[in-house]
């Protein structure tokens, strides 16, 4: 086994010292797994591929499980995907029974960070084993399927398409690479831009400046205000508020039941762990034979929101690993992260990397236990990161972001810059409606898409070919179809829920 | 008619221009997009704001003026001056170094709420150990390119 080799000392320490950095970020509200992610990227540049994957998947991981905290304590979800885990965590808290529910979360994430692992471990090789003998035409089509499916998710599907689209035309903006088979002319820009934009812009700038700037601006607009200046962490021990598995008896449904949602959702390009936590969240809600406590601190609640969104983090590998579309917008920091050590993600990178395989594996289990471990022993230690002062923490955030930046193409200036105008414009669209999510994925499949696009046409110069290539292309197109009239039908459907409510 | 529709389906790219015809594809979408978004969530919306229903997003928002554009002015000052101080010492990090102290200081000014003794020894110490730290270990340890 020569992958035991690869599994040093330095290995276990990275995963949990991530995992540790994660729970950290996840914990302060305000701050996501992906900005962890973002963040810490030039920590890997020096690392190599498997060191650094190790401390990435530590920090998804954490990053994802970290939100319950404040989420449980404060009713604020540290992560947007641990927005329902406030619905029954706080009313705990409020009891007195903080740390049993943060246990029980604990229990269930890591319970869902398992299961959607070993589905990962199955499905992935054998998704990427199919997929391998796509042509462009399929590889086009599974882009546009994302791109709809990510879209139809939206709160507003057209809302939805339109942001996607415009990170499409963000992508191609610069050349037309000759690498890719273009003519290498660039379009889209001004002659004086060329310098600048030749290359178009780069993936982690655009990336960091999204999810690290914008954040910043978001809350510097509203004054950065601390969320806790009078609100005491009610961690103590009320009476009868001890943890044990027993808990668990009964819930092993639910358990399962939202780990494999988690692991669904995750798989949808695009979709964030708020919709698989809430999707588990409302199954639990309709499914159990008593839901009547649920909101007012029932432990089922958490089994069901905690479990799932850990479960995205599996799921959301799944197609980042087999097609090279990653699952949500962290997944997507990751694609940067092996870019940048000059791996290409999608069909083949499975069967050519063997080894690296395994070793994400390892690294995402490993990761779960730790984080199993630092949130089940040291939960009280780890309820004071909360409160760090965002005044300390803001400009250290910033300050990590220009050298993330800086150093990906080893020292551009305008990589800077390009963070700043991302983060200004990552600000502005979550200002005025659109949607990051799609926007992002469209920025990072779009200039494929072009590849796969042109060069279909130009090889069959016509556009039937992408109805007729073959039955594949065919149960896409069913798949895109699918997902369109599924988000026609729940507009229409909450449209004449909203109706029925106004009338009465 | 059959011959009709394959005509009007069949695409012909040429080479030299075919770094165009995606975007131009795109950008027409983009363009077709972009009405129907005003028409169908724009208008109404903006009809809610005249009758008072809804905020304009921005500029009908109470915000945080100092805050909001106090960072703005410091992110712009920070990355500018790291260029003019790192092309003084070039290949070393100092660009880095030397701005980055002042900035985390001040933003951190910016953002604290009550300017407390303790608060402030707090804030100075961040402001020198934190860029020291990120410098020593990225650009000494991990010889990472720096301005």
């Amino acid at each position: 086994m020569e992958i035991l080799s690869l599994l040093d000392v330095t290995f276990f320490l990275l995963t949990a010292l991530g995992a540790l950095v994660g729970i950290v970020f996840g914990a302060i509200p305000g701050m996501t797994a992906t900005m962890a992610v973002a963040v810490c990227l030039p920590l890997t540049y020096a690392l190599g591929l498997n060191h650094g994957l190790a401390l990435l998947l530590g920090l998804y991981v954490g990053g994802i499980s970290g939100g319950m905290v404040p989420a449980v304590l404060l009713n604020i979800p540290g992560t947007p995907s641990s927005i329902t885990t406030t619905f029954d965590g706080y009313p705990m808290a409020r009891r007195g029974e903080g740390e049993r529910a943060l246990k029980i979360s604990v229990v269930a994430s890591l319970v869902g960070g398992l299961i959607s692992a070993a589905v990962l471990f199955l499905f992935a090789p054998l998704l990427a084993d199919f997929s391998i003998k796509f042509s462009y035409i399929e590889k086009f089509l599974i882009i546009l399927l994302a791109l709809t499916v990510i879209a139809s998710l939206s709160h507003n599907m057209l809302v939805g398409i339109f942001s996607g689209v415009i990170g499409i035309w963000l992508s191609l903006i610069g050349d037309y690479s000759i690498s890719d088979g273009g003519n290498g002319k660039t379009r889209l820009i001004f002659d004086f831009m060329e310098p600048y934009l030749f290359e178009g812009f780069s993936l982690l700038p655009v990336l960091i400046g999204i999810f690290g700037i914008s954040t910043i601006l978001l809350e510097a607009e509203k004054g950065v205000k601390s969320d806790l200046s009078d609100e005491r962490v009610k961690i103590g021990k009320g009476a009868g508020a001890t943890f044990s598995l027993a808990l668990f008896k009964g819930r092993l449904t639910n358990l399962v039941r939202s780990s494999f949602i988690g692991t669904f959702v995750g798989m949808l390009p695009g979709v964030g762990g708020s919709a698989a936590s809430v999707l588990a969240y409302t199954q639990e809600k309709n499914l159990a034979r008593d839901s009547s406590q649920m909101g007012k601190g029932a432990p089922q609640g958490l089994i069901a929101s905690e479990s799932a969104n850990n479960a995205l983090t599996g799921g959301a590998l799944i197609p980042l690993l087999s097609l090279g579309i990653p699952g949500d917008s962290t997944t997507a920091v990751l694609i940067g992260a092996f870019t940048l050590q000059g791996i290409q993600v999608g069909p083949l990178f499975i069967p050519e990397n063997a080894e690296t395989w395994y070793v994400m594996m390892a690294a995402l289990i490993f990761a779960n236990v730790v984080m199993f471990f630092l949130m089940f022993y040291a939960i009280k230690t780890i309820a004071k990161v909360v409160m760090v002062p965002k005044h300390i923490l803001f400009p250290i955030i910033v300050m990590m972001c220009v050298v993330g930046a800086y150093a990906i193409n080893y020292g551009i200036m305008f990589d800077v810059w390009t963070l700043l105008i991302f983060g200004v414009l990552g600000y502005l669209i979550q200002k005025v409606g659109l949607e990051v999510a799609p926007l992002i994925i469209g920025f990072i499949l779009g200039s494929q898409a072009e590849v796969y696009f042109v060069k279909s046409l130009e090889s069959a110069g016509t556009l039937t070919i992408f109805f007729t290539k073959s039955p594949i292309a065919v149960v896409l197109w069913l798949l895109i179809l699918a997902s369109v009239a599924f988000s026609i039908t729940m507009s229409l459907k909450n449209r004449a829920k909203h109706r029925h409510e106004l009338l009465g | 008619m059959e011959s009709g529709l394959s005509d009007l389906l069949s695409v012909s790219i040429d080479f030299g221009t075919s770094h165009l015809f995606f975007p131009t594809l795109i950008t027409w979408i983009m363009a077709v997009l972009f009405v129907l978004v005003v028409v169908t969530q724009v208008v109404p919306f903006l009809a809610a704001v005249r009758r008072g229903e809804r905020a304009l997003p921005i500029l009908g928002e109470s915000m945080d003026s100092l805050r909001f554009f106090g960072t703005l002015a410091l992110i712009v000052a920070y990355f500018h001056l790291m260029t003019v101080v790192g092309d003084m010492f070039p290949y070393t990090g100092y660009g880095f170094l030397f701005v980055s102290i002042p900035f985390v200081f001040l933003m951190s000014l910016l953002y604290l709420h009550e300017w407390t003794r303790k608060a402030l020894v707090i804030v100075t110490l961040t402001a020198f150990a934190a860029p020291s730290l990120a410098w020593l270990i990225l650009a000494k340890l991990f010889q990472i390119t720096l301005p």
